[in-house]
């Protein structure tokens, strides 16, 4: 206090203008991260934990809660009877499979283009944008764009390929429909990601490679792909994560069909929690709580085994 | 060896050129297609280009749709993310100076903390953040997409990392002569971490402007929704009008197009800030 005091008269004027306001602004560390802090209590952790206890409840979001112990998860996990039984393993199965489709093309897809990017061909800056473009479009424009591509009726893919083929309609077309448009829509993250790795890898270990008498695949797999470890495995999780949450695309592109073939996990959380009719949202909270567990059980494997490996 | 060179450009050329066609296809087939009449789409068959080139689409879908108001739908979205944006910025600009400049009791292990909550699946959180909402009122308020969407930690890391790397003897010589903490933040700091927080503002801006599972909750007035829950309504309406939906999602991606044209060069580096985020 006496040191404040004292360097207030010998404050330099350029730095501040009315040292008389000086004490009043010297706030304390707590109401720096304070804002923040609360903001994240209230509207991030709070809730988090709260969704892990109204799981044990059989809350409807308006009336008072009682705890019903596991039994929400009995039901869903094996109550063979039950319609959410039915719900947790066609979502989640239909989950997987999507991260399963998606995750190798929105990596590798990427990679090839950065690739090719980093031999700075001509035009690398308008193709740069173009394949970076898509990721700044919401999901809802998205799915759009591509329902009308893939109109069977006045679609330009029907007209081109003179095909009847019903794309969303019909498996396994409404799979590869979903695919596609996925990876169309999210590989400009990960692909400029890929390019500033590229660009952080030394020249000179390709030289000596060359002089050794080494290819252009035997460079990529021996020099490119270990020297962007790092980046790739952190790219491989953050993907797989994201694919966890599908929700958009096959809510507004497939509906969910051709007969719940496409309904993903995340669909019938929503549909349970705040759908038409009474909601349940403590079965709900059990399913969105065991995909939590699946992402971060899938995240920690990914992220050992392929450490483990190196 | 320069022969060679230009043999792999050419390789990466036709590669990219190829892949260009496929990403440019869907982008070029909606602006020509939300020019076309309706009637010649229904009519004509499948053409790249309009046969007659009409404004009609636009007209009908921003301002003559009362169950669909785009425009409307247009402006919550731009109070929407302008908001979250500033938001951000204050109170990420602050934390991040806290957790890099300040010294407080627990530092560390709170840093810490919220770093391991980035692991939490956001998906846990959606039902009971609704009732938090809902008993604050902020159902249909532009608050409700606001706020919830501004505690992300991971913004905090990205500005606190940036703000390691500036010598701690710039604030030293700023304290001898005298000045407060909040003078360093405002007058040294501040000017200094501008290039990361045009990051997180982009961010911020694209995330609020794009998000859409979250405000297709909190959001069941049509006059006071965002554009891009907004658009899932207007596909129902206008499911066999292919000029209108085009239209209405152009119109949509058209704000975050333009600010990645504006600021390309911060998108770039940006994101190989944060590719230094090691596994």
């Amino acid at each position: 206090m006496m040191n404040t005091q004292l360097n207030e008269v010998t404050v330099s004027p350029t730095l501040v203008k009315k040292p008389v306001k000086k004490r009043h602004w010297n706030l304390s560390p707590y109401l720096y991260i304070g804002p923040h802090l609360i903001l994240f209590l209230i509207f991030f952790l709070a809730p988090t934990i709260y969704g892990i206890y109204i799981s044990f409840t059989n809350w409807d979001l308006v009336n008072k809660a009682d705890f019903v112990g596991l039994a929400n998860y009995k039901e869903i996990l094996f109550n063979h009877e039950s319609t959410f039984y039915d719900q947790l393993h066609t979502g989640l199965f239909n989950t997987f499979k999507f991260v399963l489709f998606t995750v190798p093309a929105c990596v590798v897809v990427p990679l090839l283009l950065a690739a090719g990017l980093h031999a700075k061909p001509v035009g690398k800056n308008i193709f740069q944008a173009l394949f970076y473009a898509p990721t700044l479009i919401s999901v809802s424009a998205v799915m759009i764009i591509w329902s009308m591509l893939f109109n069977v009726t006045y679609g330009p893919i029907t007209s081109y390929f003179h095909t009847e083929t019903n794309w969303v309609g019909v498996q396994p077309y409404a799979w590869i429909t979903l695919v596609i448009v996925t990876v169309w829509w999210c590989i400009g993250g990960n692909m400029v990601i890929y390019q500033a790795a590229l660009n952080g890898i030394s020249k000179d270990l390709y030289e000596a490679a060359s002089i050794d008498g080494a290819g252009s695949i035997q460079k990529f797999f021996k020099i490119t792909l270990p020297s962007m470890k790092n980046q790739l495995l952190y790219r491989i999780v953050i993907t797989t994560v994201a694919q966890f949450n599908v929700y958009g695309q096959p809510l507004m592109l497939t509906k969910g069909g051709p007969t719940s073939t496409t309904t993903v996990l995340l669909m019938y959380i929503r549909g349970n929690a705040f759908g038409t009719g009474q909601s349940i949202a403590g079965i709900a909270s059990a399913m969105a709580v065991i995909l939590g567990l699946c992402i971060m059980v899938v995240a920690a494997i990914q992220f050992f085994f392929l450490r483990e490996r190196n | 060896m320069l022969k060679k060179k230009s043999g792999s450009k050419i390789v990466a050329f036709l590669f990219l050129l190829l892949m260009a066609i496929i990403w440019i296809f869907p982008l070029l087939y909606t602006v020509f297609s939300s020019f076309k009449p309706e009637e010649d789409i229904q009519t004509k068959g499948f053409t790249f280009l309009p046969i007659h080139w009409v404004m009609v689409n636009y007209q009908e879908v921003l301002f003559h749709n009362t169950s669909a108001p785009l425009a409307k739908w247009f402006m919550n979205s731009v109070i929407i993310a302008v908001s979250q944006t500033l938001l951000v910025l204050v109170i990420v600009s602050l934390a991040a100076f806290g957790y890099t400049r300040l010294k407080f009791k627990g530092k560390n292990a709170l840093f810490l903390f919220l770093m391991a909550t980035m692991m939490f699946p956001s998906v846990v959180n959606l039902i009971p953040l609704y009732k938090i909402i809902d008993s604050l009122g902020w159902v249909n308020s532009y608050l409700a997409a606001i706020v919830p969407g501004a505690v992300g930690v991971f913004n905090i890391f990205l500005v606190r990392q940036f703000m390691t790397g500036i010598p701690k003897e710039f604030d030293e010589s700023a304290k001898v002569d005298g000045a407060s903490d909040f003078q360093i933040f405002i007058k040294i700091i501040l000017p200094l971490i501008k290039p990361v927080l045009t990051v997180v503002a982009l961010f911020t801006f694209t995330g609020a402007w794009n998000d859409f599972l979250w405000p297709s909750i909190v959001f069941n007035d049509v006059d006071k929704m965002p554009i891009t829950p907004g658009l899932q309504l207007l596909q129902g309406m206008y499911a066999m009008d292919v000029g209108h939906a085009l239209a209405a999602a152009l119109i949509a991606l058209l704000p975050t197009f333009l600010l990645y044209l504006f600021t390309q060069k911060y998108f770039v580096e940006s994101l190989s800030l944060s590719s230094g985020v090691k596994g």
